[in-house]
């Protein structure tokens, strides 16, 4: 241990003549260190981020779409919408479907809101059921959700989402005050907590709550709906919930054997798995690009220190003479090579760290820092060290005292 | 048994083509506790004896007896701990580390030391430095000191293992004649406390202060 600090201190002051040089040989390691922490944090973030969005978009949901759905990078689009899921449907998967506990049918439309002279020209109206809070895990903040009744008897009531509320209202309460919706005036019962924006990528702040039976009658006179959220029993019986969602839903819309399905079953889980693997692919490209940077750090080390070696002849020759061993000599290089190599990964590590924490802040991503980035850090520092500085000790071994002494 | 001891020692370089028998047939013992010096000019062969008695070379023929041990096969690393267990070099250009203190540089053969103790190797060379008379130049770096300075800094790393043997090349050949006499003083006051010195010189005054003094001429003793 004392021979290791005492050589390093040695080996420090020596470095301090090739201070611009030691600084970019180690410069390759310095950014290997600094995509590796980046991209490990970032891609725990991610994944913890994922496992957010999960829970807030309910634990054991499924969503039934109608129509069917296509997948083009990571937004879906809907390809057509069929007119065939109705509010039936939803009662019959409720009935027929063991694994289901509780189904919530919806529909959705875009509508020009207005609040005296306050004038939305577009915000998603959705018609849902009661039970739809407990449905997806999004809760009423001010006033109450609306009822059962409410629903039975076409009641003219409307939940506003919390940037509905403000844009509308302001910093005053809208609780019982009248809005227009489209040509429907609608008594605001309620506000939504912040939510965000949900798997699917659609602002849940940004939307108003009306009974499903009072949006299909007063505001689109149609029949059949766009969505309905299914509850499935547990986790674990969330496939078997779709199976059985599936059969219902194809012998009530009379699809033949062969023929292609009118509705589409999603599972929160499917969502998520296909960001993870989008997630995934970030964490191997910045895995190849700090692997690349840690050659690149390995062969500036080599050549700073084949330069060192070459400078240090006469003092490889007094060693020699006083007593080292060639193997001394070797550990004494390849602990100033992995020691320079570190000093490198721990800058990258520190700054690496920041970063991350800046690009937290500012993306609004969940904090969260993944040891393993460290410790591949770490380890990487140190082989590339090793690795760079076996050729140049091997080459001071070879350094004999008699030839330097004396000439 | 002395010190050490040489047996018709050859020592042949080859120089492209030819071979150049530099050392031609040494015979040489020195007693513990001898001051001796080797005289002879330049080319004479006496920096290849001098590699030979301090174990940086090897013979080529003949043999070499260091401290009742034999030299003439060891490998490499065995002649490094040899070195470093029996002998203290001093050199005509100093050879200090210019990067280290000049405590470290007293310190460097401790490095090697199969048993050394952090503490004890520090007090130790403390003492030694005092010996030398350089105690409150510990922290200095080489190129703050004099040449006079420089060379005590290398005796003292030459005193640090206790060895058996100082060897020194031409230890005055780069201090002025009023440095170079206090550096002989020095290494004579280190053969009174039981040391034993062999100075290699071409120089007459610096010969003057060993006991005995053998000439080299064409790789050959010759008195």
């Amino acid at each position: 241990m004392r021979r290791i600090y005492l050589n390093l201190m040695i080996a420090i002051r020596s470095l301090y003549s090739f201070k611009l040089r030691t600084g970019l040989a180690v410069l390759g390691v310095f950014l290997g260190t600094f995509s590796l922490i980046l991209v490990s944090n970032l891609s725990a973030s991610l994944t913890r981020k994922g496992e957010m969005e999960i829970e807030k978009l309910g634990r054991d949901l499924l969503v039934v779409r109608s129509g069917t759905i296509r997948r083009f990078g990571g937004a879906s689009r809907l390809l057509s919408e069929a007119t065939t899921l109705t509010m039936a449907d939803a009662a019959a998967i409720a009935e027929g479907a063991p694994s289901v506990l509780d189904v919530s049918p919806s529909s959705h439309r875009t509508f020009p809101v207005r609040y005296e002279r306050n004038v939305l020209a577009s915000i998603l109206v959705t018609g849902v059921t009661s039970n739809y809070p407990n449905l997806r895990n999004f809760h009423v903040k001010e006033g109450s959700f609306f009822t059962v009744q409410d629903d039975e008897g076409l009641s003219r009531v409307a939940v506003l989402g919390r940037k509905v509320a403000e844009k509308l209202f302001g910093d005053s309460d809208p609780l019982g005050r009248n809005i227009l919706i489209w040509r429907v005036p609608c008594r605001v019962v309620g506000v939504m907590e912040e939510k965000g924006v949900d798997l699917s990528n659609v602002d849940q702040d940004n939307q108003i709550f009306v009974p499903v039976n009072t949006f299909l009658r007063r505001f689109v006179n149609k029949n059949y709906i766009s969505t309905i959220y299914v509850q499935s029993a547990g986790s674990a019986s969330t496939s078997a919930a779709k199976r059985q969602i599936e059969s219902i839903l194809r012998e009530r819309h009379s699809i033949r054997q062969g023929k292609r399905d009118d509705f589409t079953v999603i599972d929160a889980k499917d969502v998520a798995a296909l960001k993870s693997q989008a997630t995934s692919m970030i964490t191997i490209l910045g895995r190849v690009a700090a692997g690349i940077s840690f050659l690149i750090g390995a062969i500036g080390i080599l050549s700073i220190m084949i330069l060192i070696v070459n400078e240090r002849r006469l003092e490889i020759g007094i060693r020699r003479a006083v007593g080292s061993r060639s193997r001394d000599i070797i550990t004494q290089f390849l602990v100033e090579s992995s020691f320079i190599s570190l000093m490198g990964g721990a800058v990258g590590v520190l700054l690496g760290f920041l970063v991350t924490v800046v690009v937290f802040k500012v993306s609004r991503l969940p904090f969260t820092i993944s040891p393993e980035g460290f410790i591949i850090s770490f380890v990487a520092s140190v082989g590339t060290g090793v690795l760079a500085g076996i050729y140049p000790s091997r080459k001071a071994m070879s350094i004999q005292p008699v030839d330097i002494i004396r000439s | 048994m002395p010190l050490c001891v040489l047996e018709d020692v050859k020592k042949t370089y080859r120089i492209g083509e030819d071979e150049v028998e530099v050392l031609k047939g040494i015979n040489l013992q020195v007693e513990r506790g001898e001051f001796i010096a080797i005289m002879g000019p330049s080319g004479s062969g006496k920096t290849t004896l001098m590699n030979i008695i301090g174990c940086l070379d090897i013979p080529s023929s003949g043999r070499y007896i260091l401290a009742d041990k034999e030299v003439t096969h060891l490998s490499d690393d065995e002649l490094s701990v040899l070195r470093n267990e029996h002998i203290g070099f001093v050199f005509q250009n100093f050879y200090l580390l210019p990067y280290a203190t000049v405590l470290e540089n007293v310190l460097l053969p401790t490095l090697y030391m199969e048993h050394s103790k952090n503490g004890l190797a520090r007090k130790r060379a403390r003492e030694i430095l005092e010996l030398v008379g350089l105690s409150d130049r510990a922290k200095f770096k080489p190129n703050q000191l004099s040449g006079g300075q420089q060379q005590r800094v290398a005796i003292a790393r030459a005193l640090i293992n206790n060895p058996d043997l100082i060897l020194a090349d031409e230890p005055t050949g780069q201090l002025d004649s009023k440095t170079a006499g206090e550096i002989m003083d020095l290494l004579a006051k280190m053969n009174e406390q039981g040391k034993t010195v062999a100075v290699i010189t071409h120089d007459a005054g610096t010969a003057a202060y060993a006991r005995k003094t053998l000439r080299i001429r064409d790789g050959l003793i010759v008195d």
